[in-house]
């Protein structure tokens, strides 16, 4: 039963609502602090360009987002107001870097018609008080005392309905604003008031000024001295102030974000929805106004916040595209563009649509989404993991080790790739030609598996077997020393690094050599009471050839001790608990902390903090990576040390935010692993998999990765076929031709490895690609993409009229097999007992694919169900249909196959909204509306009388804060069939904010386990603001508020692994779960997504 | 054009002056801060700074306003003869009085 669910963020919002600039962490640190929906993100401005800070979860969607200096305070203060009407006032405390609420509140009322133009927040320019208008008809005022505290709020009426716009102006004795709004003939005007604080009123301002330009949608007050405010319309823009009235026009366009570059506002930055960027001037003479200019600056992504930063730098957020920082230059480019881009940030949103693949047939899944809008359009190719690019592979069976050797010191590049079989070494050489080739060291022993060889000083090589280790001139290749094992002994383990060699024979012998010019000295040997299993000297102190650690892995007792260097006095030991025994040890130093890595031979891995200086081992923690035991390695990916650990999942771990990170490497199997830098290969990884040997280079070290497809179009709906290896997305193209703006629809056909368009077929004027899918039908083996459209006539309020496509994909080209007419909108296709299952309006309609006599194929009605207001959203499993009605929530259908009917079983007859649904089992199913809540409805097939049957009942409710446009049953992780994430059954979603989440379905006892987490986490981790975790995630619409059921904020309980140790130790003992356990089990949900 | 787009705003002229344009055609960056998880103390703010609208409704207030304008100045003619302006200087308007 999926009625207990896990929602988790996999990739957090990318959309950029808000941005402001000001001295928030310091007066002298300039910020750029940027809101992206329910997130927001302080940066500090560098030389070296945007240095990210601080990433800050707030518990509401952001309405509003102001810096602001109240009087007498040296840096500014950061006023966020969200749209479920909380607001708070944020102080950054530089001390402990923390941030602290100054003062918070709730502005909602009992009464009170939410605007239909979005909250407006704004902070008088004087500090004086807060303004907001979050219902028709009313101003809230918030005012300031004269010390800076605020006060109760209080409500004044406002005569204009329609708001579009309003701002506080600059320079009036009393607070003053300007009102952009829309009378009931929509024409559009502006006036302004003075806010009397003490009557609670409003009186008529000093500027009106009526009949504006139609499109007139933003304001911009100018400071002083000038004063005034400046309208921008779609044709024209105004200045008006009490003593100067300009006006230009402007080439026809919608501008969607403004940003102020001068302190004295005589210069501002204009962004339109065409994403072309202008600069707006004020021309003044002593400080009164003589016109206005206009200059285009060129193309930026579709802004929907710009910030002028420093030194002619700018941010320029987006909703429709990639984020950028752009430069303004005094020079245009070839292009005539004064702007060149610096750096773009990752956008997923809005994601319309997505399909999840497995591109690579890896048991992994990919998500592919139809990103951004307009010209920003793109496909995104979102993988969990870290990929390798092969570039070379050969055929090699039984490979017992892997190490890469230089032919000198001082070589940039390795040389010689060591391989190691069970009775014998082989030397791989990179020859003349950047070819790898058999080749020898002469001084090696070439007729025995080599435990571990090195790179040593004085340009000389280390090899140890099982009799002996052998010093090798690496110029020479020959042998120069060698120290035999002693008799009736021999080397089981050995570990080396450029000046110190550690080894283990039978019996429990640990003998310790040093390196010398042409020698080695056996310093020490102690006899230990067990078998030593694994062990490392790897240097992380600050000598890099020299450690003074060693860590010794043991059987029997089962531990792993910390021994110094060369005295071999044991400084530690740390029982590891079980019976199974320690594999590999690896002492190493991320983000300047020390670690002691152990595998054990089941695919755990537990880690230890290590003090360098006593050896002492502390903060211990255990996750598991696979089932097979683990073999760990250091390697560099850009001048970062990271550790592979090879197993049946291979992982490679490493340190963000000094904590250490899992992140699954998509290979399947991997036995060895080391770094080989060579002039043909640079910076790879030389693999052993499988009955392989390959090289190949490792993606960038992170969790997920995205690739962009850039469409320059906007795609809506996109989907994959196996059989012919391709994409079809429908989308559509805006036209802009001299003075009209037109929409051509696409289906197109795309390459599913090169992602480049190979097929198109244009839909007809109006006609809309609102559904696609991939289907064979009865008796017709050929897989068909079905694209369902609709004419959307300007005169209609909805489609009267549609059509259903059947494409064939034939060398490469989509060929159009068969149409159907249909009346209405195709808003849903599915694969339905090898028939065709459309939603059509208020219709579900079934085909048939019928054989005509000539041969060809047609789709013929079957049946149908009627009844919905519109059905957006169509599931099915087996016989059972779920649809997602415009209004009318979720209902389950049944088609009956004797009768050739399709009923109506059951509905949930709340009136949500909806956006998605998925089916998790036969009994429960998942809705997301619009107002950003998830719900579950279960089918109450038990139930004893018809009309508790006939009703879905709803049995889990929760806040998401986005706006879901679609779920896929999928996961981002490779499951593997013996771990328990592996039988959690997931769901993924998108939404508009470009996020990526998954409802993982738990197991009820897990369920409770987390619930208890979670119930004790929000005692310890606080809502930013003083916000309430409870009430940000209680359901929320028009009708009711209810507090959050049966789902869990994955994103609250995965935040446990990022408190300090003695959080984590208080939330522990207060679950009475030792700590290491519940670590393991939070790792675990970590690893889901 | 010059004119109008030189001399942009510097606030320190060291910021961006090491950023180098990235390559066009290379992928968007991420930029990954740390998350914020705050368990300290601070973030609920003073109580007298826990804001809430005032409970009289507009158009009762509106009333009360109403009434209180019409009643003040009836009691204001009777007390004090002279304007609002000379009500908030008593003293001032004393010492007008007496000469």
């Amino acid at each position: 039963m999926s009625v207990w669910n896990y929602v988790v963020t996999a990739q957090k919002p990318t959309n950029v609502t808000h941005s402001c600039v000001g001295n928030f962490t310091s007066p002298q640190e300039l910020n750029l602090i940027i809101a992206k929906c329910t997130r927001i993100e302080i940066h500090l401005l560098t030389p070296h360009g945007l240095q990210p800070m601080l990433d800050v979860p707030i518990y509401g969607r952001i309405a509003t987002l102001e810096l602001f200096r109240p009087h007498g305070e040296p840096q500014d203060f950061l006023f966020i107001a969200t749209e479920r009407y909380k607001f708070c006032v944020l102080q950054w405390d530089a001390e402990t870097s923390e941030l602290i609420t100054r003062a918070m509140g709730d502005v909602s009322d009992r009464i009170g018609r939410p605007t239909d133009n979005g909250q407006i927040g704004l902070i008088d320019p004087d500090c004086r008080l807060i303004g907001l208008h979050l219902y028709d008809g009313l101003f809230k005022v918030i005012p300031f005392d004269n010390k800076g505290q605020l006060k109760e709020a209080f409500n004044i009426r406002l005569e204009e309905l329609q708001v579009l716009d309003i701002k506080f102006l600059y320079g009036c004795l009393k607070p003053t604003i300007v009102v952009l709004y829309q009378d009931n003939k929509d024409a559009r005007h502006a006036k302004t008031y003075e806010i009397a604080l003490k009557d609670k009123d409003f009186v008529e301002g000093p500027l009106s000024h009526t009949n504006l330009d139609n499109g007139a949608g933003i304001l911009i007050p100018v400071p002083m001295p000038l004063g005034g405010v400046i309208i921008i319309g779609e044709e024209t823009i105004v200045y008006c102030s009490v003593s100067a009235f300009k006006a230009i026009p402007i080439r026809p366009s919608i501008t969607r974000a403004y940003g102020r570059v001068d302190a004295d506002g005589s210069r501002y930055l204009l962004g339109d929805n065409a994403g072309l960027l202008h600069l707006l001037v004020i021309t003044h003479e002593r400080e009164r106004v003589t016109g206005l200019k206009i200059e285009h600056l060129g193309e930026t992504s579709v802004a929907s916040t710009i910030s002028y930063l420093d030194n002619a730098v700018v941010y320029i957020g987006s909703s429709y595209g990639d984020s950028q920082l752009i430069k303004l230059n005094l020079q245009p480019d070839a292009k005539g563009s004064y702007i060149e881009v610096l750096e773009k940030y990752v956008n997923l949103g809005p994601i319309v649509d997505f399909c999840v693949v497995d591109l690579e047939r890896q048991g992994q899944g990919q998500v592919v989404t139809c990103s951004g809008a307009y010209k920003d359009g793109s496909l995104r190719i979102v993988r969990n993991g870290i990929g390798i690019n092969e570039q070379a592979s050969v055929e090699l069976q039984g490979i017992k080790g892997l190490w890469s050797l230089r032919s000198s010191t001082n070589d940039p590049y390795d040389t010689f790739l060591v391989v190691s079989f069970i009775n014998e070494t082989r030397v791989l050489a990179m020859n003349m030609d950047d070819e790898l080739e058999e080749s020898e060291i002469e001084g090696f022993c070439a007729e025995a598996q080599t435990l571990f060889c090195q790179n040593a000083i004085h340009d000389q090589l280390v090899q140890v077997t099982a009799n002996s280790v052998r010093l090798v001139s690496s110029t020479t290749r020959e042998l120069l020393h060698e120290w035999n094992a002693p008799s009736g002994y021999s080397v089981n383990v050995a570990t080396a690094n450029v000046s110190q060699v550690l080894l283990a024979t039978g019996g429990g012998h640990l003998v310790y050599l040093e390196i010398g010019n042409g020698k080695l000295a056996e310093v020490k040997h102690v006899q230990l009471d067990y078998e030593i299993s694994c062990l490392d000297i790897n240097p992380s102190g600050e000598n890099p050839n020299y450690s003074t650690l060693a860590a010794v892995g043991m059987w029997t007792d089962i531990s792993v001790r910390i021994f110094s260097l060369p005295s071999l006095e044991l400084l530690a030991k740390e029982n590891l608990g079980g019976e199974i025994i320690p594999r590999s040890v690896l002492l190493c130093t991320f983000e300047g902390v020390s670690y002691l890595l152990c595998t054990l031979g089941d695919g755990h891995l537990l880690n230890f903090l290590l003090n360098l200086s006593t050896g002492e081992l502390s903060n211990r923690k255990k996750v598991s990576l696979g089932t097979q035991p683990i073999m760990l390695r250091t390697f560099s990916s850009k001048d970062t040390t990271h550790v592979f650990a090879a197993s049946d999942r291979p992982t490679v771990i490493y340190s963000s935010n000094k904590k250490l990170l899992y992140s699954n490497v998509n290979l399947k199997e991997v036995s060895h692993m080391c770094p080989f830098n060579s002039a043909a290969f640079p910076d790879s990884l030389a693999i052993a998999k499988e009955g392989e040997l390959s090289i190949g280079t490792i993606d960038d070290i992170q969790k997920l990765h995205i690739r962009t497809i850039p469409l320059g179009e906007h795609a809506r709906r996109i989907c994959h076929q196996e059989q012919s290896r391709t994409f079809a997305i429908c989308s559509l193209k805006n036209c802009q031709t001299s003075n009209e703006e037109t929409e051509m629809h696409f289906v197109r056909l795309l390459d599913d490895q090169t992602f480049e368009f190979i097929s198109t077929y244009p839909l007809d004027t109006y006609e809309y690609g609102c559904s696609i899918i991939s289907c064979s039908f009865s008796d017709d083996n050929n897989a068909y993409y079905c694209v369902g459209t609709a004419y959307v006539l300007p005169e209609e309020n909805e489609p009267s009229k549609g059509r259903i496509l059947v494409f064939v994909v034939e060398d490469g080209k989509l060929q159009l097999i068969a149409e159907k007419e249909t009346k209405g909108a195709v808003y849903s296709l599915n694969a339905f007992n090898g028939k065709l299952l459309a939603a059509i309006n208020q219709k579900i309609q079934l085909y048939k694919w019928m054989l005509r006599e000539d041969g060809s194929r047609e789709l013929q009605a079957e049946c149908g169900h009627h009844g919905h207001i519109l059905a957006l959203y169509v599931q099915t499993r087996g016989d059972f249909i779920v649809v997602g009605d415009l209004m009318k929530s979720i209902s389950l259908l049944l088609y009956k196959h004797e009768e050739g009917a399709i009923e109506e079983l059951a509905r949930d007859y709340n009136a949500n909204w909806m956006s998605a649904v998925e089916i998790l089992d036969d009994d429960v199913f998942l809705g997301a509306e619009n107002n950003y809540n998830l719900f579950t409805v279960r089918k109450n097939s038990d139930a004893a009388t018809d009309e508790e049957r006939g009703r879905l009942e709803v049995v889990g409710e929760y806040h998401l804060g986005e706006f879901v446009n679609r779920f896929r049953h999928g996961s981002l992780v490779m499951r593997l069939p013996d771990s328990e994430a592996g039988h959690i059954p997931t769901v993924i979603f998108g939404t508009i904010n470009g996020v990526i989440g998954v409802v993982a379905s738990l197991p009820h006892d897990q369920y409770v386990f987390l619930e208890k987490l979670q119930a004790n986490l929000v005692k310890v981790i606080k809502g930013v603001g003083g916000l309430s975790h409870e009430q940000w995630r209680s359901f929320n619409n028009e009708k009711k508020t209810v507090d959050a059921r049966n789902f869990l904020d994955g994103d609250l309980i995965e935040s446990f692994l990022d408190l300090s140790r003695s959080r984590m130790d208080e939330i522990a003992s207060s679950m009475a779960v030792p700590l290491e356990e519940l670590c393991k089990r939070v790792e675990e949900l970590t690893r889901l997504h | 054009m010059g004119s109008l787009l030189g001399d942009w705003p510097s606030y320190d002229p060291h910021n961006f002056s090491q950023l180098r344009p990235a390559d066009p055609s290379a992928q968007p960056s991420k930029l990954t801060p740390a998350t914020y998880h705050p368990t300290h103390n601070r973030t609920l703010p003073p109580p007298n700074q826990v804001i809430s609208t005032e409970a009289r409704n507009i158009l009762l207030r509106h009333f009360y306003q109403k009434s209180e304008e019409k009643l003040p100045p009836k009691r204001a003619a009777s007390d004090h003869p002279t304007s609002e302006h000379n009500c908030k200087q008593p003293r001032a308007a004393y010492a007008d009085g007496a000469h």
